[in-house]
């Protein structure tokens, strides 16, 4: 019984938290993305990681970066839980990068945390045309800003979106370039 | 914040439990006096100090919504109603879309902005405050201290587990601390008396629980679920029998007196916050919820439809349906006739006639945009619109 117990344990704790190095060199994403890393990342490996692909160098609480890679048509960017389905934003192939801004926003806001765009203008990104955004997102659970940078663009009808977020207060300034290094290399795997 | 969030749920046990019917006999109640603060080593006492620290937290929160105009109006309406317990009471506004108010053992009230918003008038803020002062006045806290079901609730939200977090969960928390249906009751009662008592008209207690199920209702009938669209319909299951008894006491008690709505002196001081706080309801993506808040709140105001329409006009962008695309056309149209359209009205109205292919007319209306507001956070990306063409 203990043993069956333990195991459990060891199972449930396993599942949580558990980090996977990725990198450096060339890495997949979710089979539609791709990146070339200089350094290595930690990859979150947990069946509640939901739509995204989450990588981290610090530890998740300190800094993280989401990549969706491809949402479709009708999807949306969080994993609706019961009941909330109605509500989620959803992705439309036709939206402009205000509207994807405005998902990103509402799926932030889900937990009653408080999302601040900064700027939002045209910029290269997977090898095309696509977008790039700055954003403030103030944390519901612990009250802590955090300052973001986000990556986007539609291709063949799909969304593939990166986004970082760190603390403002250290951990931005310290991780920022590594991530601009994961963006600029990140490509579309047809 | 966790910790916080959970007494702000045990709260809204206060204005939001189910009631049965009311005890018949009105105004036998008399105000107490002014309570001692506990001793520090009683149950009570470790229940006010907790309390207190969560205060101290509240105070520097980065939700906490500071505005010293709406501080002072709650301050002085707080004082009409407590009497002598007005010096011990302290009211927190949170920036927080959904309706809920709370009142700690302490005499720490909160209220969420989405709370605000849906008001329409003193009378009803009076209403609230007044159910939420009559839990204090009564020590229902207290009461549910030393009945030990709720102790042991109580121990179980101390402890620091990670349920907390999306707002549903905080209706489901809620309920494990939430007043008996007596004390609610109990707070009904006193809370219609202390606002008549103040000169407010206490049918408007009822006229807010009418409001809000027909906003619950209008959300359910766009295919929400009514247990996640408002913190308090989760926990709370027979309002419709509460708006009733309430509205029967409060007819009661008025009879045939002149008794204030204060409809102007409410808009005065929230009017000015009412753009974040509708900011913040988009966010809620209830659309059909929003419509009918929205909808009531364009035929209530008077000359600053424009504002309310462009908000409206951005639910139904947002939805994007096809139908939703020609209403959201139609309403950017009417509150660009209507007084004080907000710049982003013409960005939005650019977005879907550009997805529509109609670029002409979007153009023109980016130009705009950019012109009322040259600074805006996505000016870069529209210039490149213009650019392109």
């Amino acid at each position: 019984m203990r043993l069956v117990v333990l195991m459990l344990c060891v199972a449930v704790a396993g599942g949580c938290v558990q980090m996977a190095k990725v990198g450096p060199g060339d890495v997949v994403i979710r089979d539609r993305m791709s990146a070339k890393l200089e350094s290595p990342w930690n990859r979150y490996e947990s069946p509640h990681a939901g739509r995204a692909e989450i990588w981290t160098i610090d530890g998740l609480s300190l800094d993280r970066v989401d990549f969706y890679a491809g949402i479709a048509q009708g999807e949306t960017l969080v994993e609706p839980k019961a009941g909330q389905d109605k509500a989620l934003p959803r992705f439309r192939a036709k939206m402009e990068p205000q509207e994807i801004v405005e998902m990103v926003d509402a799926s932030i806001a889900l937990d009653g945390s408080v999302f601040r765009l900064d700027r939002l203008a045209p910029s290269r990104f997977a090898d095309g045309d696509g977008f790039r955004f700055e954003f403030v997102h103030v944390r519901k659970v612990d009250e802590l800003t955090l300052r973001g940078i986000g990556y986007g663009t539609v291709r063949d009808d799909r969304l593939y979106l990166v986004l970082f977020r760190a603390p403002r207060l250290y951990y931005f300034a310290r991780n920022v370039a590594q991530f601009e290094e994961v963006a600029r290399s990140v490509r579309i795997v047809r | 914040m966790r910790r916080r969030a959970v007494l702000a749920g045990c709260a809204c046990a206060g204005f939001l439990a189910r009631s049965n019917a009311f005890g018949q006999a009105p105004s036998t109640w008399a105000m107490p006096p002014r309570f001692a603060p506990p001793e520090l080593a009683s149950d009570e006492g470790g229940l006010w100090a907790v309390m207190d620290r969560e205060e101290n937290r509240l105070k520097r929160s980065a939700f906490l919504l500071k505005d010293q105009a709406l501080s002072e109006y709650l301050a002085a309406l707080v004082c009409r109603l407590a009497g002598t317990h007005c010096p011990d009471i302290r009211v927190y506004v949170m920036r927080t879309p959904w309706f809920n108010a709370s009142m700690a053992p302490n005499g720490m009230v909160q209220i969420w902005s989405g709370l605000l918003l849906r008001l329409d008038n003193e009378a009803q803020l009076a209403a609230i405050l007044a159910h939420e002062l009559a839990h204090y006045i009564s020590r229902h806290s207290l009461e549910r201290l030393r009945d030990a079901r709720s102790r042991a609730a109580f121990a179980t939200l101390m402890l620091p587990f990670g349920l907390l977090g999306a707002i549903g969960q905080l209706a489901a928390m809620a309920g494990k601390f939430a007043f008996t249906r007596e004390q609610e009751r109990d707070a009904d009662r006193i809370g219609i008396e202390l606002m008549a008592g103040a000169g407010y008209d206490p049918r408007q207690a009822a006229e807010i629980w009418t409001q809000l199920l027909a906003e619950v209702k209008a959300g359910e009938d766009a295919g929400g679920d009514p247990a996640r669209s408002s913190v308090l319909f989760a926990t709370h299951p027979e309002p419709a029998e509460r708006e009733a008894d309430l509205r029967e006491r409060a007819s009661a008690i008025a009879g045939t007196r002149e008794l204030a709505l204060g409809a102007d002196e409410y808009q005065r001081i929230v009017r000015p916050l009412r753009r974040s706080m509708l900011e913040d309801e988009l966010r809620r993506r209830r659309s059909g919820e929003s419509i009918h808040l929205l909808q009531r709140l364009i035929t209530k105001s008077g000359d600053e439809r424009g504002e309310l329409r462009y908000f409206l006009a951005e639910v139904h962008r947002q939805r994007g349906s096809d139908n939703d695309v020609q209403r959201a056309l139609e309403l950017y149209d009417a509150a660009t006739q209507s007084g004080n359209p907000p710049p982003e009205l013409f960005r939005g109205r650019a977005l879907l006639r550009w997805q529509q292919g109609d670029r002409v007319v979007a153009v023109a209306d980016f130009q705009r945009y950019l012109e009322l507001s040259p600074q805006a956070n996505d000016a870069d990306l529209i210039r490149s619109y213009l650019k392109g063409n």
